[in-house]
C-alpha cells in the first residue's frame, strides 16, 4: 500500500483511530462469521429432548450436557463413515481424472489448431453457463443405461460435467506458455506425451493446484447429482445422509444430526486452515482465469 | 504407445460398461419410515441368508419419499416393492401396482378393508394401522386431581384443560396443551388429524364415504376444539407459528404439558415418561353421541409390488411378503421391534402388539366404542392440506380470520377435487 | 510439432471428449429434445410440439418461482458486492490481524450447500422463535430473507478475496499520484480504485448473479419451497416438477422449464458480461 508521507500528525492519528475502529468493527463481523458453526458444536453436545427452537442459544451445561453420545449415535447408526469413505473416494477419483485429463485436452486445444480444437474449447466454454437442471433428467438417465453408478465410476460423470471448467483454466495459463522449451524437448527426441509428461505438466502445477481446489469444492459438497446418479441402494454421500435425521413423521433427530455436521465441517476447517494459501490462491486464480 | 492409448481408453471406456450384476430374481424395497429402516434391513439380511434371495431396502429420506420413488423407477433397477398412501395415492401410480388378487397376500388380511382396491384388482395391502388421539401425561393429570376417565366428552376435556391452564404455575407446567408446531415438521396433526374430525362426522351424517365437494358441517366444532388446542397451550397462540413439531414433543416429554395431540408411532419417545403415566384420549369436538367415540385409528401405509418389474422379481418380492408376515423372523421384527399393529391374520399369541396406545383402542372398541375412521386418504390433495394448514396458522397467530378456514376447507376441497378428477 | 501432437489425439482429446459428451453434450442434446415431447418411460415418447412451453407459461408455480428467484438475485448479488467490496477495502489498509479476518471471512465458502442450508435453519428457527415471530417454513418473508443472509455469508469471503486481489493490483504510483493531486481518500476510491478493479468486479457480479440465479441446494435445505411453494426458486421448481408430480406430462413440461432457466441463465449472463465488459472499455 502506498504510505501518505504527505500528510500531517493530525491525518495520521484520525487514520490510526479509524483503524482501530476497524479493527473492532471486523473482529465483530468475525465472531457473527464463526457462530453458526459455535451453535451447531454447542447444540451437538446437547441432550436431545434439550433441543429445541427456544433453548437452542443455550449452552449444554449440567444434566444437559451428553458428551460424545450423539457422535457416536450418529457415526455407528446412521453409517456416517461410509457415506465419508465414499465422498472422500469420488471427490478423490474425480479430482484427480479431471486434472489429468483436462490439462491433456488443453495442451492438445492450444498446441494443434484445427476446427475440433476451436470447437471443443467453445463448447467447454459454454458448458460452465449451463445449469444442471437442464440435463439433469437426462444425464442420470444416460449414467444408468452406462452403469455409470458407483464411487468408483461416477468420476466420468464429474470429468464430463466438469471438464469445462477446468479446460477453460489450463487453457486460459497455457497460452501464456512459450513454445520454445517444448519445441527444443522435441528435437530432443521426445514423444508428445513425454513432452507433456516432463515439460509441460510440471509448468501447470500451480494451475493444477487451483482448478483440482475448485473442482474438489465442487464435488465434496454436490448434492443433486449424486443423489440422482448413484446406486441408492447401496451408496450414500455425505451431504445425502444429512438428510436422513428426519423420521417419516417430520421429527428430527436433532442431536446426531448436528454431530454429524460438525464430523463433515471440521476436517474441511483443518483442510482449509493447513492450505489456505493455495485455496485462496486457486480462487483468485480461478477467477481471473473465468 | 500403444499400451497407453489403450490405458487411457479404458480409463473411460472400459469403465464406462462395467459388467452388470446377475439377472437372479431379487427384491428392493423402497421403504416410507426412516424408524424401521434399521429392522427392514435387518429382516432383509435374515431372508437373504435363508433363501439365497437378496433383498434391497433403501429408505427414502423425509418428505422426500415421492421424489426418490420417481427418480428410483426411471432407473433400470426399479423398486420391486414400493408404498402408497391410499386413493390419493394409488391414483398416481397405479400403473405401476401389479395386482396381487391373484396372490396370498390378501388373503392374509384380517378384513377385506385393508386391501385397496380398484375394482377387483388388488392394488396394495395396509401393512401397520395407525391409531392417534390427545396423549395425556396421568400423573400431570393427578397431580391437578383428575383421571383419565373424569375427561368424557368436549365439554369436561375444554373444563380439565382450563383449569389445568388456569392453575398451570401452581402445577408446575407451562400449559395443558404442548405448542402446535405448524411448520412442516409437525403441521400434519392439525390439517390433516385434527380435521378427519369433521370430515369423519360430516360423513357419518351423509352416510357418505368420500365427496367431491366438503359442506363443512361440522366446521364449528373443529373451531371449538382448535381454539381450545391454542388458548391453552404453552405460549401464547400467537406465537405457535413460531413453534416446531419437536419444541412440542420436548415440552410434553419436559412434562411441561399435559396433552399431546399425536399416534401410536410417537410411543418410542414418549415411553421414556413410564407406561404406566401415559394415557390416550378421544379427540372430543362436541358432537352428538361422541360419548361412545373412540380413537382414530387406520392406515396410510399400503404396500404396492412393482408391475413394471421382471416376473421373477415380482415373485421374488410376493414370496418375501408372504414371509415377513408368516414366519417367527418376519412377525417377531414387525410386532415386537417395529411395534407395527399389523391389519394380518397371523399376527397372534406372542406376536400380538404389545403397544399400550394399540392395547387401548383395542379395549375402547371393545367397551363398544366406536373407533374414527381415517378419511384423510380422501382429502383432495396435498394443496389442499396446505391452504387449511396456513389458515389455521393465520388464525391462531391473529393474522386471519376463522373464515378463511372455513373458506380453505370448503371451497379449496371443491376447486382441489376439480383439478384432479 | 503440431503435427506430432495432433496424430497423438486418442491419447489427448478423446478421454475427456468422451466423457463430454457423455456427461454434457448427449444429456443436452436429447433434453431439448424431449422438451418438445409427452413421455412417463423415455422409451415412449409423443412429440407434442411447443406444447410443453405453452403450459410452462401458464403454470403459476414456475410464474412466481421466477419472480422470487429474480428478486433475490438482484439483492443478493447487490448485497454481497458492496459488503464483499468494502471488506476488502477493510483488508487492504495494512491492518493488524488482516489474515486473520480474512481466513475466517472465507471459510463458509468450503461448507456445502445442504449443511450451510442446515446450520442456518437451526439458527435463524431459534432468532425467530426468541422474537416471536413465524418459523422460516411458514412465513415466505422470512424464508426470502433468510435465503439471503445464507447466502451472503457464504458468498460474500470468496467475493472479497477476488476483490482484495484487484485492489492489491492498482499501481502504487497512480494511488501516490492522486494523493498528491489532492485527492481525498473517497474520490480516489471512486475516481482510482473502482476503475481498475473493474474485472473484478465484472467476475464477482457475473459469478453472484449466476450462483443465486441457479441456487438450489441451499434452497432444499433451508425452506425446500415452504410455506406452499412460496419461496420456491427456479431450480427446486424445476426438480419438483419432474420428481415430485405424477402424470404423464410433467416430465416433458419440467424439461420444458429446464430450457427456459437455460435460456435465462445464458441471456443473464450475456447482458451481464456485456454492460461491465463495455465499462471497462470506458476505462
Amino acid at each position: 500500500m502506498a504510505k501518505k508521507v504527505y500528510h500531517d500528525g493530525a491525518v495520521s492519528g484520525a487514520k490510526r483511530i479509524v483503524d482501530a475502529a476497524l479493527i473492532l468493527l471486523l473482529v465483530a463481523l468475525c465472531l457473527v462469521w464463526v457462530y453458526p458453526v459455535f451453535l451447531i458444536l454447542i447444540n451437538s453436545l446437547k441432550l436431545e429432548t434439550a433441543i429445541s427452537t427456544t433453548t437452542v442459544f443455550e449452552l449444554p451445561l449440567g444434566e444437559k450436557f451428553v458428551g460424545l453420545s450423539n457422535y457416536i449415535y450418529g457415526v455407528t447408526q446412521m453409517n456416517f463413515l461410509s457415506s465419508f469413505s465414499y465422498s472422500l473416494i469420488i471427490t478423490v477419483t474425480s479430482v484427480l481424472l479431471i486434472i489429468l485429463c483436462c490439462s491433456m485436452c488443453a495442451w492438445y486445444i492450444t498446441r494443434v489448431n484445427t476446427l475440433a480444437s476451436k470447437l471443443m474449447y467453445l463448447l467447454c466454454a459454454f458448458s460452465m453457463v449451463v445449469p444442471f437442471q437442464m440435463v439433469m433428467f437426462t444425464l442420470s438417465k444416460t449414467a444408468d443405461t452406462l452403469q455409470l453408478n458407483t464411487p468408483f465410476n461416477i468420476c466420468i460423470i464429474y470429468l464430463g460435467f466438469g471438464a469445462g471448467l477446468a479446460v477453460f483454466m489450463f487453457t486460459g495459463f497455457m497460452k501464456s506458455v512459450p513454445l520454445a522449451i517444448e519445441e527444443a524437448a522435441m528435437i530432443d527426441g521426445c514423444n508428445p506425451l513425454q513432452i507433456f509428461f516432463k515439460v509441460v505438466f510440471p509448468i501447470l502445477k500451480p494451475t493444477a493446484i487451483s482448478t483440482a481446489i475448485l473442482e474438489t469444492m465442487w464435488v465434496w459438497n454436490d448434492y443433486l447429482l449424486p443423489t440422482l446418479v448413484l446406486d441408492i441402494k447401496k451408496y450414500r454421500t455425505i451431504p445425502m445422509a444429512i438428510q436422513y435425521f428426519r423420521g417419516s413423521y417430520g421429527s428430527v433427530q436433532m442431536g446426531p444430526m448436528m454431530a454429524c455436521i460438525m464430523i463433515t465441517v471440521i476436517p474441511i476447517i483443518i483442510m482449509y486452515l493447513a492450505c489456505q494459501k493455495y485455496i485462496i490462491e486457486g480462487v483468485v486464480a480461478g477467477a481471473v482465469k473465468g | 504407445m500403444k499400451k497407453i492409448i489403450a490405458l487411457a481408453l479404458a480409463l473411460v471406456v472400459c469403465l464406462a460398461i462395467a459388467a452388470t450384476a446377475c439377472a437372479d430374481a431379487s427384491v428392493y424395497y423402497l421403504n416410507f419410515k426412516p424408524e424401521q429402516d434399521a429392522q427392514w434391513q435387518a429382516l432383509a439380511k435374515v431372508y437373504t441368508e435363508k433363501t439365497g434371495v437378496p433383498v434391497t431396502v433403501v429408505t427414502a429420506a423425509s418428505g422426500q419419499y415421492e421424489t426418490t420413488l420417481m427418480a428410483e423407477m426411471e432407473k433400470s433397477e426399479c423398486p420391486t416393492l414400493f408404498q402408497v398412501n391410499g386413493p390419493v395415492g394409488l391414483a398416481n401410480w397405479t400403473d405401476y401396482c401389479y395386482d396381487l388378487a391373484g396372490t396370498a397376500l390378501p388373503g392374509y388380511l384380517t378384513n377385506e378393508a385393508f386391501a385397496l382396491k380398484e375394482g377387483d384388482a388388488v392394488k396394495g395391502i395396509a401393512y401397520v394401522i395407525e391409531t392417534y388421539g390427545i396423549i395425556a401425561n396421568t400423573k400431570l393429570l393427578a397431580k391437578a386431581g383428575y383421571t383419565p376417565a373424569d375427561i368424557k366428552d368436549f365439554e369436561s376435556l375444554k373444563a380439565v384443560a382450563e383449569d389445568i391452564q388456569a392453575r398451570k404455575a401452581e402445577l408446575g407446567v407451562d400449559g395443558a396443551f404442548s405448542s402446535a408446531g405448524m411448520d412442516g415438521s409437525s403441521d400434519w396433526r392439525f390439517k390433516t388429524h385434527l380435521a378427519n374430525m369433521p370430515i369423519y362426522y360430516e360423513y357419518k351424517a351423509d352416510g357418505i364415504g368420500t365427496t367431491g365437494a366438503i359442506k363443512g358441517t361440522y366446521l364449528d366444532n373443529y373451531k371449538k376444539i382448535w381454539d381450545l388446542y391454542i388458548n391453552n397451550s404453552t405460549c401464547e397462540p400467537a406465537l405457535l407459528a413460531s413453534k416446531t413439531g419437536d419444541d412440542s414433543r420436548n415440552e410434553f416429554l419436559a412434562e411441561k404439558a399435559v396433552f399431546f395431540q399425536n399416534g401410536t408411532w410417537e410411543y418410542g419417545s414418549v415411553s421414556a415418561l413410564g407406561d404406566e403415566n401415559i394415557t390416550m384420549l378421544p379427540i372430543y369436538i362436541d358432537a352428538e353421541g361422541e360419548e361412545a367415540q373412540g380413537l382414530c385409528t387406520g392406515t396410510e401405509n399400503y404396500w404396492c409390488v412393482n408391475a413394471i418389474a421382471d416376473q421373477e422379481d415380482i415373485d421374488a418380492t410376493v414370496a418375501f411378503l408372504e414371509w415377513v408376515i408368516t414366519s417367527d423372523e418376519g412377525r417377531a421384527s414387525m410386532a415386537k421391534e417395529m411395534n407395527f399393529v399389523t391389519p394380518f391374520s397371523t399376527f397372534t399369541g406372542e406376536y400380538a402388539p404389545t403397544n399400550p396406545f394399540v392395547l387401548l383402542d383395542a379395549q375402547m372398541t371393545a367397551e363398544g366404542k366406536n373407533p374414527v375412521s381415517w378419511n384423510f386418504p380422501t382429502m383432495p390433495s396435498e394443496e389442499w392440506k396446505n391452504g387449511v394448514g396456513s389458515a389455521l396458522t393465520a388464525y391462531a397467530a391473529g393474522t386471519g380470520e376463522w373464515d378463511a378456514v372455513v373458506s380453505a376447507f370448503v371451497d379449496g376441497w371443491k376447486t382441489e377435487y376439480d383439478l384432479t378428477h | 510439432m503440431e503435427n506430432a501432437i495432433k496424430k497423438y489425439w486418442p491419447v489427448f482429446l478423446l478421454p475427456t471428449l468422451a466423457a463430454f459428451i457423455i456427461g454434457f453434450i448427449w444429456p443436452f442434446i436429447w433434453g431439448i429434445y424431449l422438451s418438445f415431447h409427452k413421455f412417463i418411460t423415455v422409451s415412449k415418447t409423443t412429440f407434442v410440439g411447443i406444447d410443453n412451453y405453452i403450459k410452462v407459461f401458464q403454470d403459476a408455480t414456475f410464474v412466481d418461482a421466477f419472480w422470487f428467484t429474480a428478486r433475490f438475485t438482484l439483492v443478493s448479488t447487490i448485497l454481497i458486492n458492496v459488503i464483499a467490496f468494502m471488506l476488502a477495502l477493510a483488508l487492504t489498509r495494512g491492518l493488524k490481524g488482516t489474515n486473520a479476518f480474512r481466513t475466517v471471512f472465507f471459510l463458509p465458502n468450503l461448507i456445502g450447500g445442504i449443511v450451510l442450508g442446515y446450520i442456518w435453519q437451526i439458527l435463524l428457527n431459534g432468532i425467530l422463535t426468541n422474537l416471536g415471530l413465524p418459523l422460516l417454513a411458514l412465513d415466505a418473508k422470512y424464508g426470502f430473507w433468510g435465503l439471503i443472509i445464507l447466502m451472503c455469508w457464504q458468498q460474500i469471503g470468496y467475493m472479497m478475496i477476488i476483490y482484495i486481489a484487484g485492489l492489491q493490483n492498482v499501481p502504487g504510483d497512480l494511488l501516490e499520484a492522486a494523493s498528491i493531486d489532492g485527492a481525498t481518500s473517497f474520490q480516489t476510491l471512486i475516481k482510482v480504485k473502482l476503475p481498475m478493479v473493474m474485472p473484478s468486479i465484472t467476475i464477482c457480479s457475473f459469478l453472484t448473479l449466476t450462483n443465486s440465479f441457479k441456487l438450489f441446494d441451499q434452497n432444499l435445505a433451508l425452506t425446500s419451497g415452504e410455506p406452499a411453494k412460496q419461496s420456491q426458486m427456479l431450480a427446486l421448481n424445476i426438480y419438483d416438477t419432474f420428481y415430485a408430480r405424477s402424470g404423464a406430462q410433467w416430465k416433458g413440461i419440467g424439461q420444458a422449464k429446464a430450457v427456459v432457466f437455460f435460456l435465462l441463465v445464458i441471456g443473464i449472463a450475456l447482458i451481464q458480461l456485456y454492460f461491465t465488459r463495455r465499462k471497462e472499455v470506458q476505462q
